[in-house]
């Protein structure tokens, strides 16, 4: 499967042009030369299983790490954690809750607004529109350490939209949410990107997260990029349909770029076969040979 | 412009307000158990220097609390950066890294000053008379800003809570006993005056030790050595903090 698809930016204007990004920590290499392209507006995924070098990504995007190698642009200029106007530029949710959680909710997005440059009226309007934005707004006095995982959730969110970042980096955002909270908070995901005009990049290591909000999908593992491209671009690359052949010892799977073909294959077989369609998962299997939540 | 000094400034002492009164009872508790077991009990009836121990012990006791409280957002620090992850939220802003050194600092000279508070009020108790002038003042301030540095570096030097552990162990209970708090220096062998002539502690525990006791001669080339000290410290921890990642 070709990479290309991570090289373009959708036909939108380029918000972030990674190249050649790498960093190592000791002998293990995290992020092995990537280079990927995202465009304004885009709800982008990254998406890869434990360890792949997901995380990593986002702290050099960020200027968290430094990279040992490689570049990364927003709007065609290099990125130097040290020139602080292209810090207001992004806003990053990290896969921790790192609220202080003494604190009321109010207080932690008053703090993140002082940190950057807010003050005054123009503050607490903001404190009051992004706590109405997370469903918030009569949590304000209570301390975040309070708060249930899901409401904590949206406040680190909150608070990284707080000052109005054009591009939102969110590293797993619904990790350790039950399966309610991950789908509501998959809405609000898509509402940031509507309302707030915002660039979203999120990493996941969930199939269906990436599959359900993402414009476009960029596979990561081990410290490579894989594959790229939008869900359907990715399914339809394996076949959009698979058989799940069930042999005795395990299950062998089958790709058919349509049903009919899919059909045909079903009807030589004599042993027990489901049809259904190609998920990104099976994709990523293909690509491989490994499940990603494994 | 300074505005990060100001939101971290703010961060901290809004915290310190939600748990002021452990914080006042902890920085009352020790002190007044040394009070007693120094000052009314091992003390008692003996002159240092021709005064009464307490007008000895209460400046080194004033000296000794402000620098734990001061050097304790060493542990503040490490709880958030290692725990909580807070300090992120500070490499992430758009402020400059030494407004990170200054904020932090800021912040470990106002929650030293709490014990000050503490202890002028034994000071009334016990009917020790001290003398708190701007001599005074500015010998706490640079002693204070001395120790919050000192804190900053060590919660950046550390890899885990079990390291900042480790150079308590090493330097600051030795520095406690050792810096002329209880005892003066010149009493103490050569080998331990040697040791604690590397102290900070045992130039500003001189330093406030003269600017609080009336009649007592103030040595101002303490200042410069709190000021160089803390010059060094200041270098020490932008040269950290410049290169530090999460």
């Amino acid at each position: 499967m070709s990479c290309a698809e991570a090289l373009s930016c959708s036909g939108r204007p380029c918000e972030i042009e990674v190249a050649g990004l790498s960093r190592r920590f000791d002998k293990t290499v995290a992020v092995d030369s990537i280079t990927f392209k995202v465009g304004r507006g885009e709800l982008f995924a990254f998406l890869g299983p434990n360890g792949a070098g997901k995380t990593t990504t986002i702290n050099m995007l960020t200027g968290l790490l430094k990279p040992d190698a490689g570049e990364v642009r927003y709007h065609g200029e290099l990125f130097d954690p040290r020139r602080l106007n292209v810090k207001r530029l992004i806003g990053v949710v990290p896969q921790h809750n790192n609220l202080d959680r003494e604190l009321t909710a109010a207080e932690n997005l008053q703090i993140h607004g002082r940190l950057f440059g807010m003050r005054g009226q123009e503050l607490q309007q903001r404190i009051d529109h992004c706590l109405e934005f997370a469903d918030l707004g009569d949590k304000r006095a209570t301390p975040a350490g309070k708060l249930s995982g899901g409401m904590q959730r949206k406040l680190v969110i909150a608070r990284a939209l707080l000052h109005r970042p054009e591009i939102l980096f969110l590293d797993e955002p619904t990790v350790g949410l039950d399966p309610h909270s991950r789908r509501k908070m998959w809405a609000f995901l898509r509402r940031i990107n509507q309302e707030q005009d915002c660039t979203v990049f999120l990493t996941t290591h969930y199939i269906e997260e990436a599959e359900a909000l993402a414009d476009r999908v960029l596979i990561i593992d081990q410290a490579k990029i894989i594959a790229g491209g939008t869900p359907e671009q990715l399914k339809k690359s394996a076949g959009n349909y698979v058989l799940d052949i069930y042999n005795e010892e395990n299950i062998q799977n089958e790709f058919f770029t349509d049903r009919p073909a899919a059909l045909q294959r079903l009807e030589q077989l004599d042993t027990s076969v489901r049809i259904r369609e190609t998920t990104l998962e099976d994709v990523f299997l293909q690509l491989t040979g490994k499940r990603i939540e494994a | 412009m300074l505005h990060g000094v100001r939101a971290i400034y703010l961060r901290e002492t809004l915290i310190l307000r939600h748990k002021l009164l452990k914080t006042l009872l902890a920085s009352a508790i020790s002190p007044a158990l040394f009070l007693l077991a120094f000052g009314y009990g091992v003390g008692r009836g003996v002159q240092v220097a021709g005064s009464d121990y307490l007008v000895f012990l209460l400046p080194g006791l004033l000296t000794m609390s402000s620098m734990n409280q001061a050097y304790g957002i060493a542990t503040e620090i490490n709880i958030s950066r290692f725990y909580f992850k807070v300090f992120e939220e500070y490499l992430l802003a758009p402020i400059q890294r030494w407004e990170i050194i200054v904020g932090e600092t800021c912040y470990g000279i106002t929650k030293g000053l709490i014990p000050v508070l503490i202890i002028g009020i034994y000071s009334l108790l016990t009917g020790v008379s001290l003398r708190f002038g701007p001599l005074f003042l500015l010998a706490l301030v640079l002693h204070l800003a001395t120790f919050a540095l000192l804190g900053f570096v060590a919660a950046m030097i550390v890899k885990s809570h079990a390291d900042q552990a480790t150079i308590n162990a090493f330097l600051i209970t030795p520095m406690m006993f050792l810096s002329g708090t209880f005892f003066p220096v010149e009493q103490m062998p050569l080998f331990i005056r040697a040791v604690a002539s590397i102290f900070p502690l045992t130039y500003s525990t001189a330093l406030i030790r003269a600017t609080l006791t009336p009649g007592a001669e103030v040595n101002f080339v303490l200042y410069g050595v709190l000021i160089g000290i803390l010059a060094v410290l200041f270098l020490i921890a932008r040269r950290i903090v410049a290169k530090v990642e999460i």
